[in-house]
């Protein structure tokens, strides 16, 4: 009898693990099923054949609160990604998007970054990451930013290394007080940063550091780095200590198999917690993911609301059935 | 700040880990150094009991028969502290076949009856003791035993369901099954054509925190005026007490361990077992 065969499977089973069993008939799913929202228990998944018989996946236990896991400012729309551009002055080895010099520029422009900022306000979200590409090669990057720093708090991406003319009286223009810039930065010293970005990047990253310190900006550096050397993460948080860099905003991420990265973490949709993201072509799951087909959640740019509505929708049946499979991937 | 008190418990479940760990943080975090504790888990109750006498562990996280075990071989020297809001009025129910037009403790004379793990209280000891009381002494029955998981004092619940898939296969008339098992089945509301009582016992103490009555009550008060504090209500606790199977703490229900006093008495059960 199904019920039987549960409560042994669930007896064996660790408070969130799943385990399988063996039903003969939609009349035994539907017994399981009943058994399961009785029994605090959860059907995470079912495999049947047109008569019904098959195998029902069974989670111990209810999956717990997404917002006691992940925490509220990491809940599907708490986010917005956009990416204000493709092109960029460098063309990293391991961009999960595979930006360079040549890369074409697929600009969502000043006034669609506008109006989807507003929409997203109005939907619930609450905070803005603005990445390419590299945002500050655009001519009109400080409207962009003011133009959504002026309804949420706003993150621009940028490798710090074209803070030169229009470059420098853009970033000037930026409001400080809801604006961080989160710079690239990936070693202590020179030789690991350049191996993947290119040589003298480093020292230049350093700079634009500096000086958006010195002008007052929040900054926040990450690091993209695969395997690092003994001692090479602690050397490098010691260095971003001596530049004022409060602890946390020093984020370190692993390299992801996406874009022109050839090694990495692999990534799928079903294994990341969604951060929508808009570009020129479409909303997609995940930054991390943005040229990727397999994480495209629509082309419809705009309105934005049903993609918001989608992502969140379809995060709380991944969030249902697997609980804590997805991960973070943290971009910042 | 004195020394964590230690507390011993059988591991029955994958869940023990996390119930007891997150029993441990609950006084972590209770603010109080003198509730500071730790655990110790036991593969079965012989070898807890064993090490609560031999003052390895200041308390025991006992069955009702762990806890007869400990009073009989201390003489009585020992400390109840408390139970589970569940552990107070725990009842055996007798099921059989849905129509098997069985009804009553006399309906069992003359029938297979089958039992849990022989050292399983509420699934072994205590039915036979209540069917006798009742008149239906065991020479009156075949009793058909299923003793899986034996050293766990039924905690698995396996062998209850071994006695169940006997009835259901024709090869047992009634089963004898602790109260939870019934509602974790989902009673008549889930097996209306399978299963139906036939008789349920008068309710019974289940599990108990014991310890060796040298343990100072300055040395276990403020653990347990702590235990007794954990609320349904809050998020953290509730979990916990989720898994563990109950709502609250509450205090010993010392009267509701006579019966099987008794049983362990008539039947002879070894008192080391």
């Amino acid at each position: 009898m199904v019920i039987l065969d549960l409560m042994r499977l669930t007896a064996t089973l660790a408070d969130g693990a799943t385990g399988e069993v063996r039903i003969e008939s939609a009349a035994d799913r539907e017994l399981a099923e009943r058994w399961c929202a009785r029994s605090g228990n959860t059907v995470v998944g079912t495999d049947v054949d047109s008569s019904g018989a098959g195998t029902l996946t069974v989670r111990r236990g209810h999956p717990p609160d997404p917002r006691q896991v992940l925490g509220p400012d990491r809940m599907p729309g708490a986010r917005l990604w956009m990416y204000t551009n493709f092109h960029c002055n460098l063309a990293c080895d391991y961009c999960c998007v595979a930006s360079s010099p040549r890369t074409p520029h697929r600009e969502l422009g000043a006034d669609r970054i506008a109006r989807l900022a507003r929409e997203a306000a109005d939907w619930g979200v609450h905070e803005i990451f603005l990445t390419g590409g590299e945002p500050f090669l655009l001519a009109d990057i400080g409207t962009i930013v003011r133009s959504c720093a002026e309804l949420l708090p706003t993150t621009v991406l940028t490798n710090a290394m074209v803070f030169k003319g229009r470059g420098r009286r853009a970033l000037e223009s930026i409001p400080r007080d809801r604006v961080a810039l989160q710079i690239s930065l990936d070693s202590a010293t020179p030789g690991g940063h350049d191996a993947h970005r290119g040589s003298g990047s480093w020292a230049k990253a350093v700079e634009g550091i500096r000086l958006a310190m010195s002008l007052g900006f929040r900054v926040r550096v990450a690091a993209t780095v695969a395997a690092p050397p003994p001692g090479a993460l602690a050397a490098f948080h010691t260095f971003l200590d001596s530049l004022g860099i409060a602890p946390d905003d020093q984020v370190v991420r692993p390299i992801a198999q996406q874009g022109v990265a050839a090694k990495g973490q692999i990534l799928t949709r079903a294994s990341l917690v969604p951060e929508i993201t808009v570009t020129a072509e479409g909303v997609y799951w995940h930054p991390v993911a943005a040229t990727d087909e397999r994480a495209l959640v629509t082309r419809q740019v705009e309105p934005l609301t049903p993609a918001l509505d989608e992502i969140a929708r379809s995060f709380a049946e991944q969030w249902a059935r697997a609980a804590k499979a997805a991960e973070l991937f943290p971009c910042a | 700040m004195s020394e964590p008190l230690i507390v011993g418990a059988v591991a029955y479940t994958p869940n023990v880990v996390p119930i007891w760990e997150g029993i441990r943080t609950y006084f972590a975090e209770s603010g109080d150094p003198d509730t500071a504790m730790d655990f110790v888990l036991y593969s079965n109750y012989g070898r807890l009991v064993q090490s609560l006498l031999a003052g390895h562990i200041d308390i025991a996280w006992n069955t009702n028969l762990a806890y007869v075990r400990t009073v009989m071989q201390t003489d009585g020297h020992c400390t109840a502290l408390a139970q589970r809001d569940t552990d107070v009025g725990f009842t055996t129910v007798f099921v059989a076949r849905s129509g098997s037009g069985l009804s009553g403790a006399h309906a069992i004379a003359g029938k297979r009856l089958a039992l849990g793990s022989a050292d399983s209280a509420h699934a072994a000891i205590l039915p036979m003791h209540y069917l006798g009381l009742a008149g239906v002494p065991a020479a009156d029955m075949a009793i058909i035993r299923f003793d899986t998981d034996i050293g766990k004092h039924g905690d698995t619940g396996r062998s209850e369901l071994d006695a169940v898939e006997a009835v259901l296969s024709g090869d047992a008339d009634v089963a004898a099954i602790g109260v939870t098992t019934w509602d974790a089945m989902g009673r008549e509301e889930l097996m209306p054509d399978a299963l139906e009582v036939v008789w349920q016992t008068e309710g019974y103490c289940h599990c108990m925190f014991t310890a060796l009555d040298t343990l100072a009550p300055d040395r276990y008060t403020p653990w347990l005026d702590t235990l007794l504090a954990m609320d349904w209500d809050n998020p953290a606790h509730r979990k916990i007490l989720e898994l563990e199977g109950l709502q609250r703490w509450v205090r010993p229900h010392l009267d509701g361990y006579k019966p099987l006093f008794a049983a362990v008495e008539e039947q002879g059960i070894d008192p080391r077992w």
